[in-house]
């Protein structure tokens, strides 16, 4: 594994190995190298040496980070000043059973979100600036430091989320957010998936601001905190902020939701244990590789999709995002093809096999295949970033694809 | 917006206004949004900032207009949604007329546009001739269709669908009533022309509201067509001519028996009107007297405000209220036709995109029928889904233009006030069948 | 006197077709979609950067998807440059042709396609104004959140090209943040949607790279944003103080205390006199900083949030607090902000200046701005979004002074400038457009700006979409220039 304690020697690095051709598995704290195409590789290239918090105001809300800083490092900064990462970065070491630490620049190559990413934004929405090694080994920078920045194309949102194939992250600025004094979140019992996506859609247009919105069927429900969520399936709403807000708001809400089945309180503890859980998919932290698909659909499409799965194959799924995203552990098969159609024929979105036994991972796409345009399109930028395909090679395309 | 005109081209007065004008202008487009012919048309040559860019090329350039340019400044409403736009205050109405007069002077029109033009203004401005032609319109009328497949004659198609089905009572010109209550007020009421052939009840609506109330009406002679019509064809000398002949006769009545307004019931007359002080700024010995009368001219919802009338209890009767171009862009009136109404006991419902004009604007409906007929449909749509019982308009043109696609009938904002107050019901609601619940004055306030 | 900014030079080879590239154009479109004539076409020489123009070839207003892609097929086969325009508002120059290109103008394609409020999507053609959105789906309790002060009148296809903000991306985000999927028109006219009614890219944000791209990546079409509920009441608060230094350090204590307004808009006095000659809101007029903060949710939270805001101040001198008692009062409490650029049109000609700087630097800026203005002899009305940094100093002048003209593009350049060198950036809404395209080197190194050109290269290798704006003209790539 090589491990750069620099830009400067990352740099040199990757220009040598790009004349080489020599193909480099970049990671973080290699927590999520079980995410996407399988890659070969000559070497594992980690950021982890490239480590520490180099600026933070907390008046101004922007903190600047080494790409292999831990998130646990960043996080306990941030809290020490009671401020938090607006998207709440999921940890993967659960579903996948990997060790080590999960780093800041690994959060955002991924682009790791959690429950508040559908109103609070993605990662790559707080990612403000970046410094990057590109393929041929220079250094690059792109964005700033601040919010409001359209000076040239936006290479910050590209790089987020292409799991280190564009470029080697060295260092990332983002925005960070105040942690609200107060939460809590409001449990509606026996909701079926169809009358939980109802339920949430009503909450969502509603001006309570509500920031969490999953529904756990009746299999999952009792994995969370420690079962002791009420009987029957769990649609779980959030609500955040000043105290006598939150009391208020939490009033008006449960007001409606009453109309579609019991409504309970968990309180702050129970509140944060739980949407920890549901951010880090813990249910499926099984300590198998069965495979697991992450999917996004629109909001009104996940149960369809779930139900429309059901009736071919054995799954196992619950919901976030108001339903939009739909958290899939399959029996034994990946059922690529299958879930995919079915997207497809709701509408739209994506599925990612994030989770699967090495011989499933070579013989499906991890990620959804491109129409033709969008992937040749993808082709081009890549090879703008690293003509010589040094860069993880294969980690994002389609089995056997050009990228 | 920076200009290049020369020194002896701002020598001429108009042109050295218009390039004032110009140089305010910093082409943020604003205005583009709330102009009708753009969100019809979806084309900068048919928004005030397109106009306002070709007028100054045109008039920057000495040139005379050319088509392109004539076609883009005719479909201009004049409806001035711009101007009350305008966060820079550009003075697009006074700019455009100025072009106007410009094209009319400088451009040759193609022969139907010519004689159609000269037809308008041979006619419309004077009351028998108007009524004559109604007559024939009438009969004419089965030759729509035909005129219509005809690109040059469509104007003539759109004239005669415009002409009403029944020929409108001619209501007897009554002298002046006597009063019955001390005098408030000595007004004189603009007679105007196609509004006393089309509906002379409106003013006889507004003799009786008036007299009622205690305001003593006179008819100084003289006054006629107020000469908006010809001004917005660009028949500038025309225009002046009507204008003096109005300021004469009205500042006989102010010098004699004084005036404490010159009372306006279409919006549209009034908007000019109150620009004679403007238009007759330039001639020596008209421009004090036209100041004058401007200064005292009132659209009749503006003077009945002054009146303090009682509030009345609520009538079972929802009024969509149309607010006529002139009357809120033109003459920035929006709020007080609506209040007069709620006192006299009505609901008054507004349409949405209230700021889009109806299509009328003046002979723009015949002029130009077919962005005309686009924007009538759009705001027949918006009147119709208030589902109001009445709509109440403040002009003529857009009464004709509306009644022609609605089925809700249509009435002007006076004629209500009028029954309010202890009036006749208007014959257009007599056969709507709606029970009101009626109930006079509750506390006389006069 | 000679322009600063320079154009490309037009192909000789496409200005000789001229003639023949309009009748080409006229099979594709039919006759009130395409405009040729020498006066038709003055009125698209500029947008709202008016000190430079250019007038095209022709312009093309397509009402379908399928004409724009016609259009673009034949203009990439041809090498001619295509400049997309939408309400044609940009104020820097993103939208201004040159005489070898064709404008391809969307302000025809005005259409609502779908609002879906149980996924909380609107999906519009790009023509559709900014603000006729939130006005769609007002009356059911939603709206959407980007607000440039252009709102009324500029297309959301703009605002996806320039990634505009607004007053209420300090809580909200910017057009980035709130876009979910456009149909995207390539230059070789085949036609891609990215993302949908669903959340994250498939694979790489090439929705993220698209928006903020300045139509240089391919022409949008349609786009499906985020809708978001009403909050129960919002009211703006007016807080007047004695200098702009305590005004500036009132904002950054309101967000040091977590506390995040809807908006905190910043105006000085000689900003303050033009909004409200126009406005007539009530704007103090004898204070020499102003800030209008607004806040939202019930009753009760507001008056919660206000409380502590108030205090915040108080510790900062302010002189004069006005609460809103209406809607009408506080629909022209922002008129007056958001009409401010209009307004000063009323006095004077002016630029107006868009750069960002950190929170912490607002007083720096604001006093060296003044100073720079000062040196060159003219003078400078600021507003601005303070809660993000985003200043917008207007700079005022006589455009019919090619001197002063001169100068006040110099003055405007130097505090762009100033902005980078405070750690900000030169551009925070406007875009660079042709602006500021002169001043990247001083934001990017030329590896920087070569891997940008790069990207846009992989959509555009001919470089015909927009071609004279964003990137430098000196040091482009062989097919750039």
């Amino acid at each position: 594994m090589l491990i750069p304690t620099s830009e400067t020697d990352a740099a040199y690095i990757i220009r040598n190995a790009a004349g080489q051709g020599k193909r480099l598995a970049i990671c973080g704290g290699n927590t999520r190298s079980g995410l996407g195409q399988m890659v070969e590789a000559a070497e594992v290239f980690s950021a982890r040496g490239l480590s520490g918090i180099v600026d933070y105001d907390p008046a101004e809300m922007v903190m600047t980070a080494k790409a292999g800083t831990p998130v646990a490092e960043i996080e306990a900064a941030l809290a020490r000043n009671r401020q938090m990462l607006a998207f709440e970065p999921m940890d993967h070491r659960g579903i996948m059973g990997t060790s080590g630490e999960p780093t800041i620049g690994g959060a955002f190559a991924a682009n790791v979100s959690g429950p508040r990413r559908f109103v609070a934004g993605a990662a790559r929405d707080s990612l403000l600036g970046i410094r990057f090694v590109n393929g041929r080994g220079e250094a690059v920078k792109a964005g700033g430091r601040v919010m409001k920045n359209v000076t040239g194309l936006d290479l910050v949102k590209l790089l987020a989320g292409s799991f280190g194939t564009l470029g080697f992250l060295t260092e990332v600025t983002f925005r960070v957010l105040p942690v609200p004094p107060a939460a809590d979140t409001l449990v509606v019992s026996g909701l079926d998936d169809e009358t939980a996506a109802k339920a949430m859609a009503t909450a969502m247009s509603l001006p309570v601001e509500v920031s969490g919105a999953a529904h756990l069927p009746f299999t999952v429900r009792h994995r969370f905190i420690g079962g002791r969520l009420p009987e029957g399936e769990a649609t779980v709403l959030r609500i955040e902020g000043l105290a006598a807000s939150v009391e208020a708001r939490a009033q008006k809400l449960a007001a409606v939701m009453e109309a579609f089945g019991p409504v309970t309180r968990l309180g702050s503890a129970d509140s944060a244990t739980l949407w920890r859980d549901i951010r880090d998919v813990a249910p499926y932290a099984d300590g198998t590789s069965r495979p697991l698909w992450r999917v996004s659909v629109a909001p009104s499409a996940g149960h369809q999709l779930v139900a429309a799965l059901r009736l071919e194959a054995g799954i196992d799924a619950f919901y976030d995002w108001q339903g939009g995203l739909v958290w899939m552990r399959m029996e034994a098969d990946a059922e690529a093809e299958l879930v995919r159609r079915y997207i497809r024929a709701l509408g739209g979105g994506h599925a990612t096999l994030v989770r699967a036994p090495d011989r499933i991972r070579a013989a499906t796409s991890a990620f959804e295949p491109q129409p033709d345009a969008v992937a040749a399109l993808s082709a081009r930028i890549r090879k703008t970033f690293d003509p010589a395909g040094i860069f993880s090679p294969g980690r994002m395309s389609g089995r056997g694809g050009a990228v | 917006m920076q200009t290049s005109f020369t020194t002896e081209q701002l020598a001429d007065p108009n042109v050295a206004e218009s390039e004032k004008i110009l140089r305010r202008c910093v082409h943020c487009g604003f205005c583009t949004a709330t102009c009708p012919t753009y969100v019809t048309l979806g084309n900068e040559l048919d928004s005030p900032r397109g106009r306002i860019y070709l007028i100054k090329e045109m008039l920057e350039n000495g040139r005379p207009a050319d088509a392109e340019t004539v076609t883009h400044i005719d479909r201009c409403l004049s409806c001035l949604s711009c101007v009350t736009t305008c966060p820079s205050g550009v003075d697009y109405m006074h700019l455009v007329d100025h072009a106007r007069a410009h094209i009319e002077n400088t451009y040759r029109r193609p022969l139907a546009d010519r004689l159609i033009r000269s037809l308008l203004a041979a006619i419309l401005p004077y009351p028998a001739r108007f009524r004559a032609a109604l007559q024939l319109a009438r009969l004419g009328r089965p030759l729509a269709p035909v005129f219509a497949r005809v690109p040059a004659l469509a104007p003539l198609a759109a004239m005669l669908s415009l002409a009403p089905v029944r020929r409108p009572r001619t209501a007897a010109v009554t002298d002046p009533q006597p009063l019955s209550t001390p005098r408030r007020g000595r007004v004189a009421i603009l007679s105007g022309c196609a509004q006393s052939v089309l509906d002379p009840g409106i003013n006889a609506a507004t003799r009786r509201l008036l007299t009622r109330f205690g305001v003593e009406i006179v008819a100084p002679r003289g006054e006629g067509c107020c000469g908006a019509l010809v001004h917005h064809l660009g028949r500038e000398d025309e225009a002046l001519a009507f204008a003096r002949r109005n300021v004469d006769a009205w500042i006989g009545e102010i010098e004699g028996g004084g005036l404490d307004a010159i009372i306006i019931t279409a919006s549209g007359c009034g908007t000019t009107v109150k620009d004679y002080g403007h238009m007759l700024r330039l001639d020596p010995l008209y421009d004090d007297k036209a100041a004058r009368v401007s200064a005292l001219a009132r659209d009749i919802t503006e003077y009945l405000s002054t009146l303090d009338l009682p509030v009345l209890e609520s009538r079972r009767l929802s009024v969509a209220y149309h607010s006529a171009c002139s009357l809120q862009h033109g003459q920035r009136i929006t709020a007080l036709p609506k209040l007069l109404l709620k006192a006299a006991g009505f609901t008054v419902r507004d349409p949405a995109e209230g700021h889009l004009c109806c299509g009328s604007a003046g002979t723009y409906n015949i002029l130009q029928p077919e962005i005309s007929a686009q924007l009538k449909a759009r705001k027949v749509k918006n009147i119709d889904a208030t589902k109001a019982d009445v709509v109440a308009a403040g002009n003529i043109g857009c009464m004709t233009q509306i009644a022609t696609g609605t089925a809700i009938p249509v009435v002007h904002t006076v004629e209500l006030l009028d029954w309010a107050y202890g009036g006749p019901k208007p014959a257009k609601l007599a056969t709507s069948g709606r029970k009101d619940k009626a109930r006079p004055v509750a506390a006389a306030r006069v | 006197m000679a322009e600063a900014i320079q154009f490309l030079v037009p192909r000789d080879n496409v200005l000789a077709r001229r003639l023949s590239i309009i009748s080409d154009l006229a099979d594709l479109l039919p006759p009130e979609c395409l405009v040729h004539e020498a006066r038709g076409l003055a009125p698209f020489e500029t947008d709202a950067f008016i000190a430079y123009r250019r007038v095209p070839l022709a312009v093309a207003l397509p009402r379908t998807t399928v004409q724009v892609a016609a259009v673009l097929k034949y203009c990439h086969r041809y090498d001619i440059p295509v400049v997309p325009r939408g309400a044609g508002t940009s104020l820097s120059g993103g939208a201004i042709p040159q005489e070898d290109a064709v404008v391809l103008c969307l302000s025809k394609m005005t259409r609502i396609i779908e609002i879906d409020y149980a996924n909380r999507t609107a999906t519009v053609q790009a023509g559709v104004t900014n603000l006729s959105i939130s006005n769609a789906v007002g009356t059911d309790g939603f709206f959407y959140a980007p607000d440039p002060s252009s709102q009324l009148a500029c297309t959301i296809g703009g605002n996806i090209g320039m990634n505009s903000g607004g007053a209420h991306c300090l809580k909200y985000g910017v057009t980035t943040n709130n876009l979910l999927g456009v149909k995207l028109v390539l230059i070789d006219g085949t036609v891609v949607e990215l993302g949908g009614k669903h959340l994250d890219a498939a694979g790489y944000d090439l929705l993220g790279l698209v928006c903020g791209s300045e139509g240089q990546l391919g022409v949008v079409t349609e786009a499906t944003v985020r809708l978001i509920a009403k909050p129960e009441g919002a009211r703006p608060v007016l807080f007047g103080f004695d200098t702009c230094d305590e005004a500036g350090a009132c904002v950054a204590d309101i967000i040091a205390a977590g506390i995040i307004p809807v908006a905190i808009e910043f105006m000085d006095k000689p900003a303050i006199e033009i909004c409200e000659a126009f406005a007539k809101a009530g704007y103090p007029l004898d204070v020499a900083a102003l800030l209008i903060v607004e806040v939202e949710g019930s009753e009760a939270e507001m008056d919660a949030m206000l409380a502590s805001i108030v205090e915040i101040a108080g510790r900062h001198g302010v002189r004069k607090v006005r609460e809103c008692q209406s809607a009408t009062e506080a629909a022209l409490i922002w008129k007056g902000r958001k009409l401010a650029f209009g307004a000063t049109g009323r006095i004077a000609d002016y630029i107006c200046m868009d750069g960002t700087v950190p929170l912490g630097k607002l007083s720096y800026v604001l006093g060296r701005t003044a100073q720079i203005v000062e040196g060159f002899g003219l003078r400078v009305a600021n507003v601005f979004h303070a809660g993000d940094g985003n200043m917008h100093p207007l700079i005022l002048f006589n455009a019919n002074d090619p001197v002063e003209a001169a100068k006040a593009e110099a003055a405007g350049n130097e505090i762009l400038k100033l902005c980078v060198e405070a750690g900000g950036c030169l551009t925070g809404e406007h875009g660079v457009g042709i602006e500021k395209r002169d001043l990247m080197r001083y934001q990017y190194s030329d590896i920087d700006l070569a891997q940008q050109m790069d990207v846009r290269g992989a959509f555009d290798e001919k470089w015909l979409l927009n071609p004279s704006k964003v990137f430098p003209l000196d040091g482009r790539i062989r097919a750039a220039c």
